[in-house]
């Protein structure tokens, strides 16, 4: 009897269009969890040094984690790993929604993917069994349409699909993973590696319900969710999403504005969950919005995403794209220094229907923005369309050239790092990028922690890779279960707020690699606390697990990340940050003449690699680390790697 | 504007004076307006004043939302 995972992977070779499944033992579900960490596994295993991202021999890994499926309240998450196109250093890619829950039901934990299909396909896994089926038909559709077909052509509605748009399949590097045609796997071009590999979709379907071990604990659990809500705020959070931090997030000086000039956005009121909600949602003519604007994930009862709706006008957009996330509503809007709420959501549609990240959409157009803003790009370069800031029409016309590679779209599909390498003119002074992947839409500058994660994180600028600063002095209760009991002043960046970005980044990393949400599990604002998190684990898997266990988990997964990159050449000297963030003061608001100060960053990256036991000169982990966290073999197992971990 | 203006009685756009009793502290404030969630607080642009901070008649009052993600 396994408890959690079904205890199949499938390993599908698209090359040889040939299958199999394998049955790890119940210690490797233990050691890696899922999600992140077990992908990670695969990818180190089979993929060779210096693999280029668009080869055959890349290898996707699709992970669920060991909660997903089972019924309570953020666990229906996957994970996606490869090396990125984006930035040619690992990528990873977390979503929600319904498939990964249903993708369990179907009787696999995880799918393998290598090589590449002659031919356009797509992988149908339902009931213990899967097969390639040819895709010829659905190349070239936009998710809605293609999920529609699909649909059909199997003859049940609740089949539920991964699939990419032709963002993908035209290999734009920030392509995604969209699911329900409104959730995204986003980050770090996970879809332009599928559609390198000619697949088009992964559809599942199953009855296969994981098996809970402790079914009374489980259900404490389950109740818990309702206990939390209210003191948690995650009721508030549910009903107005993330877009409900957009004003806030203004407030603080921390609204990335103008491609990260300014932390102060005048028209974020525009831009707000609560214009969202009031005149967007569906349903919001009757006041209904709750019934009829919001939408979850398998079992979640914070019911946070939006399902908004544009009816008339140059923006007319259908609802079944969903709705724009704050962070979307931050890269086209303030980003961009846009305030038409009309033509945020039609871009964040125009990502879903296409399949790109709406993160590094909207803020490679932010850069592109600030390019033209200073004279470095003219109508030739454009075809044609002003892109000054402000400009919603050329901002939407843009991100469709974009999916399209449709004139100077051909230049930005390329991610605004590699379009500056391109175009020159020193319009790399502009990037706001780290590794190559475009900053989210939280501003290191305020919250000073984020700067050595932005810089120092394997797969780029992230912002769900580690608690953001305030939670410290927030949460004391919640931050003393993993540890952290000496919260430090606003804006410090010194030892002790590295050893908070540290853990705190193990148990991102964690919840990652389980593969459960970050909204719903963590040591801030989240409606299960860590410790809740572990109680989770036990009671579904009936295991013992502490803590430390957990920690251990997210570091395991940390180093794989970090060994993927050192294997591949790159170490410390990409642990970078934008240099407009050390050299350009923000204006106005709050944050009004913030920067950060490069030697004293420079030293707190340093304190972060001695905390993480990395080598200060290289970056690299160490072979002590590796061999702690039982990853001795992905050294061993690599000549190159056993040169630079030492 | 946020999640925590729905706390907020007779909000314009997120802005509300309240009548609050002498020597009330940012707790008490918090209390009366029924928010039970962690915020931060700055009072007249500082943020390191306490839940036991005495507010004074006048000060201005930032109560922000915290969520990390999005």
């Amino acid at each position: 009897m396994t408890y959690g995972y079904t205890g199949k992977i499938l390993h599908v070779n698209l090359t040889k269009g040939e299958l199999e499944i394998e049955e790890p033992d119940e210690q490797f579900y233990r050691t890696y969890m899922g999600g992140s960490a077990m992908g990670m596994h695969y990818v180190l295993k089979e993929t060779p040094a210096g693999v280029d991202p668009f080869s055959p021999d890349n290898v996707l890994a699709l992970c669920t984690g060991i909660l997903t499926g089972t019924p309570i309240s953020g666990q229906s998450r996957l994970t996606s790993v490869a090396k990125s196109p984006l930035t040619d250093c690992i990528g990873d890619a977390q979503g929600g929604g319904y498939f990964p829950a249903e993708m369990k039901f179907s009787g696999f934990d995880a799918v393998i993917i290598k090589g590449r299909s002659p031919k356009p396909v797509y992988l149908w896994m339902h009931h213990g069994e899967a097969e390639l089926r040819d895709a010829g038909h659905l190349w070239g559709l936009k998710t809605g349409d293609a999920e529609d077909k699909l649909k059909e052509e199997l003859d049940d509605k609740r089949i539920e699909v991964l699939q990419i748009g032709p963002a993908g399949e035209n290999l734009v590097r920030f392509s995604a993973l969209i699911s329900m045609s409104n959730r995204a796997n986003g980050r770090t071009g996970m879809g332009a590696v599928m559609g390198s590999k000619n697949l088009k979709a992964v559809v599942v379907r199953g009855k296969m319900k994981p098996v809970i071990a402790n079914p009374e604990k489980f259900k404490e659990m389950q109740k818990l969710a309702k206990v939390n809500m209210e003191p948690t705020g995650m009721d508030g959070f549910g009903k107005y999403g993330t877009p409900g931090v957009c004003s806030p997030q203004h407030r603080a000086g921390g609204l990335p504005t103008y491609n990260f000039n300014s932390g102060n956005f005048d028209k974020h009121e525009e831009i707000d969950g609560h214009k969202l909600y009031n005149e967007h949602l569906r349903g919001h003519e009757k006041d209904d919005q709750n019934r009829f604007g919001r939408d979850t994930c398998f079992s979640c009862t914070v019911k946070c995403k939006r399902v908004s709706e544009v009816v008339e006008g140059p923006f007319k957009t259908d609802a079944k794209y969903g709705g724009p996330e704050y962070e979307t509503l931050a890269t086209f809007g303030s980003y961009c220094g846009i305030s038409d709420m009309d033509a945020i959501i039609h871009a964040n549609a125009l990502c879903n229907m296409y399949g790109m990240d709406t993160i590094s959409c909207g803020a490679t157009i932010a850069w592109a923005m600030e390019c033209w803003e200073e004279g470095k790009l003219t109508l030739e370069d454009t075809g044609g369309i002003k892109l000054n800031y402000g400009n919603a029409e050329a901002m939407v016309k843009v991100t469709e050239m974009i999916a399209h590679r449709e004139g100077f779209g051909e230049i930005l599909a390329e991610g605004s790092k590699k379009a500056s390498e391109i175009i020159g003119r020193g319009t790399g002074e502009y990037l706001i990028t780290s590794k190559g992947q475009e900053a989210p839409a939280h501003m290191p500058q305020v919250k000073r922690s984020l700067s050595v994660i932005y810089a120092a994180n394997p797969f780029g600028a992230d912002h769900e890779s580690s608690e953001h600063d305030p939670g410290y002095k927030a949460y004391p209760e919640r931050m003393k279960e993993i540890g952290l009991t000496n919260p430090q002043e606003k804006l410090a960046l010194n030892k002790e707020m590295m050893r908070f970005a540290m853990i705190t980044q193990h148990l991102s990393s964690a919840v990652d690699s389980i593969s459960v949400c970050a909204f719903v599990f963590g040591a801030s604002f989240q409606l299960y606390t860590p410790e809740q998190l572990v109680q989770a684990i036990n009671a579904v898997m009936g295991w013992n697990v502490d803590m430390e266990e957990i920690l251990q988990v997210g570091e395991r997964r940390l180093n794989m990340l970090r060994a993927f990159n050192s294997r591949e050449g790159v170490g410390r000297e990409s642990d970078t940050l934008p240099k407009k963030m050390f050299n350009r003061p923000l204006k106005g608001g709050r944050s009004d003449g913030y920067f950060i100060n490069e030697e004293e960053w420079e030293a707190a990256l340093e304190d972060y690699y001695r905390l993480c036991d990395w080598d200060v000169d290289t970056g690299h982990p160490s072979l002590k680390k590796m061999e702690s966290l039982g990853l001795g073999w992905v050294v061993a197992d690599n000549n190159e790697l056993s040169k630079v971990i030492i | 504007m946020g999640p925590l203006v729905d706390f907020l009685p007779n909000s314009d756009r997120g802005k509300a004076v309240l009548n609050l009793t002498n020597n009330s502290t940012i707790a008490d404030m918090l209390d009366k307006l029924k928010i039970k969630q962690r915020v931060v607080v700055a009072v007249n642009g500082d943020e390191e004043k306490g839940l036991d901070h005495i507010l004074s008649d006048g000060d201005e009052v930032l109560v922000i939302s915290l969520v990390s993600g999005g």
